[in-house]
């Protein structure tokens, strides 16, 4: 590895021209590592927040207001999929919020708190009070109650589809960290949800699941759909209805890969230029080299192994650079937690090094293409 | 007859696609093991030229060179560093070494470049240096000597690999008279103990009246090609 060796010592010889070049990778990996980190926590961040304590795939009967019957052969056609991790049959109903001249809609979901919290996170989610779902109990959402000055213990009243008035006891008030859902989700007991509706103890309006991976549910609702099993039910999923979500993740990561296409750029053009300078530098050394025998090919990998001991240091003290900043990040009090996405900085990793490959090709090839007597005729 | 060490036949070299300068024309001659020769001739005569041919540093425009039995004209640039590597050691005015590595290091050079193993290649290095005068020195960078040193360390390099021919341009231009003395006495040395020829090219009559064999180049042309009896004084 006598090219290795020669690398080394060129750049050994010249430490501040070696570690600014290092220096230039590091910066440029650690923009990437942290970057990268920032917008996959964001994005993580946002879906969690937005469909993560809600079901992203939803069977319900076909023919709007007819039930669901959650069969055993139902229950099996839904449980045999490993991507699908919870299962929850729902009774869900319109009703009305009523407080003397005042109103406001509710989306009532009734079932067992077990299996809700698998959905929902109910009690992860709970302010005040203690999450319960049975007797009178119902679970009202953060806004409902400020707008209305409700507490755990108050009484509610709910108009019902029928026209009739269910007076229930707050046990708990949640926050979902959507407006939408804290004025207008509530949870009531299964049984008390069958009774309104009229439905058997098998009997749902639709079945809620959760997967392990939410981009997942084109793919598995598709599959369900094919599924004879379930003929005649439809078969929804979080994507095909929030669109503007999807735009919106797509259109920031646009922007990320433009931004940390551009940095990648940059450091190749600092790598290539600081290279070929280094070369010219060293023409006389390399021509000597020559002189004495070395083979163009062995004379190139010069600058290649220089390209990669450079790039291996810089690479990695960028990724150690984009740790530091991403703790920082966390440590002023973000309002989101940004973990370092180990995967993400080891594919930056090995692009810093392969950008600094592919930036010593200009040089390695004037390397190898160097005639000795070039320099023996300048002295 | 033993076969001849090197052979030139009908050597000529022209620059310029547009306007021709021809630098050598038909020089033909040949070297036998051991000889210890000088090309001697003007600034600008051609001599450096033909030794670069000779050296396989560059082709010739016509005629052909065979080293050793090789014949050169066929080889591509990886074949004319091979030979250079094995057969060939060079000294030029300017010594070149590498200032990354240490006097040890630069004499090695030529073996790591033929794949040596520096272990095994180091009794020899240290051999080329105690010869050359250079003990104690082996650590030391190529930064850190005289002029002199330096030509001397340059010397080893050429050295190391054993070679059948040393070429040596203008070896002790840029030395002092003293220093001058000791290079040639030491190319003397070499060259009878190691049985390795040698080749100088000088524009200093004096120093090739040290040689054994004097070529003279001029206008391109090999003029004159004498034995010479005469050894200089020690100085």
């Amino acid at each position: 590895m006598l090219s290795l060796r020669i690398a080394a010592r060129f750049l050994r010889r010249s430490p501040a021209q070696s570690g600014l070049i290092a220096a230039g990778i590091a910066m440029g990996i650690g923009v990437q590592v942290f970057l990268g980190s920032l917008i996959i926590s964001l994005q993580e961040n946002l879906v969690d927040e937005t469909i993560g304590s809600s079901p992203q795939v939803t069977v319900a009967a076909g023919t709007e207001g007819e039930p669901v019957g959650f069969t055993p052969t139902v229950r099996d056609a839904l449980g045999v999929d490993e991507r699908i991790t919870t299962v929850v049959p729902v009774r869900g109903f319109s009703a009305i919020y009523r407080r003397e001249a005042e109103s406001a809609p509710l989306q009532v979901v009734g079932g067992d708190l077990a299996a809700l919290d698998t959905i929902y996170d109910i009690n992860g989610r709970t302010v005040s009070g203690t999450a319960t779902l049975s007797g009178d109990d119902v679970l009202v959402g953060r806004d409902l109650a400020e707008e209305n000055g409700l507490a755990p213990g108050d009484t509610a009243a709910l108009v019902l589809p029928d026209g009739a008035v269910s007076r229930r006891t707050i046990a708990a008030v949640f926050d979902f960290g959507t407006a939408a859902a804290n004025e207008t989700l509530v949870f009531v007991p299964g049984p008390f949800a069958a009774e309104v509706l009229g439905l058997g103890a098998e009997q749902f309006t639709a079945v809620e699941m959760q997967l392990t991976d939410v981009f997942a549910s084109v793919e598995v609702a598709d599959e369900l759909r094919a599924d004879p099993s379930l003929a005649g039910l439809t078969v929804t999923e979080w994507q095909s209805q929030n669109r503007d979500l999807l735009d919106a993740l797509q259109a920031q990561s646009s922007s990320s890969y433009t931004i940390q296409l551009f940095v990648l750029v940059a450091v190749a053009l600092g790598i290539a230029s600081t290279l070929a300078i280094s070369a010219v530098q060293k023409t006389q050394q390399i021509g000597i080299l020559k002189a004495m025998g070395m083979h163009d090919g062995r004379a190139g990998r010069i600058f290649l192994w220089q390209a990669a001991l450079l790039g291996v240091a810089g690479a990695a003290a960028g990724v150690g650079i984009g740790v530091a900043l991403i703790t920082l990040f966390s440590r002023l009090g973000s309002t989101f937690t940004i973990s370092p996405q180990w995967g993400f900085a080891a594919v930056s990793f090995v692009v810093g090094v392969a950008v600094a490959l592919l930036s010593s090709l200009i040089p390695s090839r004037r390397t190898s293409r160097l005639d000795p007597i070039e320099v023996i005729e300048s002295g | 007859m033993a076969e001849p060490l090197l052979v030139a036949e009908v050597l000529g070299k022209t620059y310029g696609d547009v306007v021709k300068t021809v630098a050598l024309s038909d020089v033909a001659f040949s070297l036998g093991r051991g000889e210890f020769a000088s090309i001697v001739g003007q600034s600008g005569s051609g001599k450096s030229t033909l030794l670069n041919l000779i050296g396989l540093l560059d082709t010739p425009t016509t005629g052909r060179v065979v080293l050793d039995g090789h014949e050169t004209g066929p080889l591509g640039r990886g074949g004319r560093a091979r030979l250079r590597n094995e057969l060939l050691g060079f000294v030029f005015q300017f010594h070149y070494l590498l200032p990354e590595f240490s006097v040890l290091e630069n004499v090695l050079m030529p073996g790591l470049i033929a794949k040596g193993v520096e272990k095994q290649l180091r009794p020899r290095a240290e051999e080329v240096l105690a010869l050359l005068g250079l003990e104690g020195l082996e650590g030391k960078n190529a930064n850190q000597l005289s002029g002199g040193q330096k030509q001397r360390v340059a010397i080893a390099r050429a050295l190391l690999n054993r070679p059948a021919l040393v070429l040596a341009d203008e070896p002790t231009g840029n030395l002092d008279t003293a220093n001058t003395a000791l290079v040639y006495e030491l190319f003397r040395k070499v060259n009878a103990e190691l049985v390795t020829a040698f080749l100088i090219v000088t524009h200093d009559r004096t120093v090739a009246q040290r040689t054994d064999r004097i070529l003279e180049i001029s206008d391109g042309r090999l003029v004159q090609d004498v034995r010479n009896t005469y050894v200089a004084p020690a100085t």
